[in-house]
């Protein structure tokens, strides 16, 4: 899932290690969560949404809508 | 079980983390260290029956102790330390069914001694110990 963490971070001149204190995790885990290796939980998403003010949509891209229809071969279209 | 999960470099636990890791660790040598001297105390046997008894049962009051350290440290764990965590034990878990099983079988065709059981616990140690060395690689 792709996101904008990286950039909010940065726009706020943090450090990961100063996000991570914030929200309560391991530096790790932002690393992770800003390399898309990871996606963070729902309180977790609230959570930054919150730290951030703005909403979990403006934050989080899921990059992939929810499948309408097939192909010929029987997998859903990539929208 | 868990040994030793801080590993510098690959990972930045929080403090609370760090915290209940080292309990976890604590409690772990404690039984390990319990369980090779009453290993060594009952075969050159120094302890009689009473006290052997005893011993067992104050090793297993040490593994209670480290199972319930580690509940605290998964309980309260960072959410990506807790998901390295379980697939380790994932990991761990099915080396132990499929090797113990294996060997249960070997040892039931005659194939192998009984002696060779302590290798399966072993395995599922080091196994774990390795899956979230790998998993912290992974989501670093």
């Amino acid at each position: 899932m792709k996101n904008r963490l990286k950039v909010l971070r940065a726009e706020r001149d943090w450090t990961q290690a100063d996000l991570a204190a914030r929200l309560e995790v391991s530096r790790q885990t932002v690393n992770a969560i800003e390399t898309g290796k990871y996606d963070p939980s729902l309180p977790l998403a609230f959570r930054i949404a919150r730290l951030f003010a703005i909403s979990i949509e403006q934050i989080f891209d899921p990059e992939m809508s929810w499948p309408e229809t097939m192909d010929d071969h029987g997998s859903y279209a990539r929208h | 079980m868990n040994l030793e999960t801080s590993v510098p470099g690959i990972c930045s636990a929080t403090a609370q983390d760090r915290h209940n890791q080292r309990q976890v660790t604590i409690w772990a040598a404690a039984w390990a260290l319990s369980y090779v001297v009453v290993t060594f105390a009952t075969k050159r046997e120094w302890l009689t029956s009473g006290m052997a008894v005893a011993a067992a049962l104050g090793t297993a009051v040490l593994g209670v102790a480290t199972l319930l350290a580690y509940r605290r440290f998964l309980l309260h764990a960072d959410e990506l330390q807790r998901k390295i965590e379980l697939e380790a034990l994932a990991i761990a878990f099915g080396i132990g069914i499929v090797g113990g099983l294996t060997y249960w079988l070997m040892f039931e065709g005659g194939v192998v001694s009984g002696k060779g059981f302590s290798f399966v616990f072993g395995a599922m140690i080091l196994s774990h110990a390795i899956a979230v060395v790998v998993g912290r690689r992974r989501y670093s």
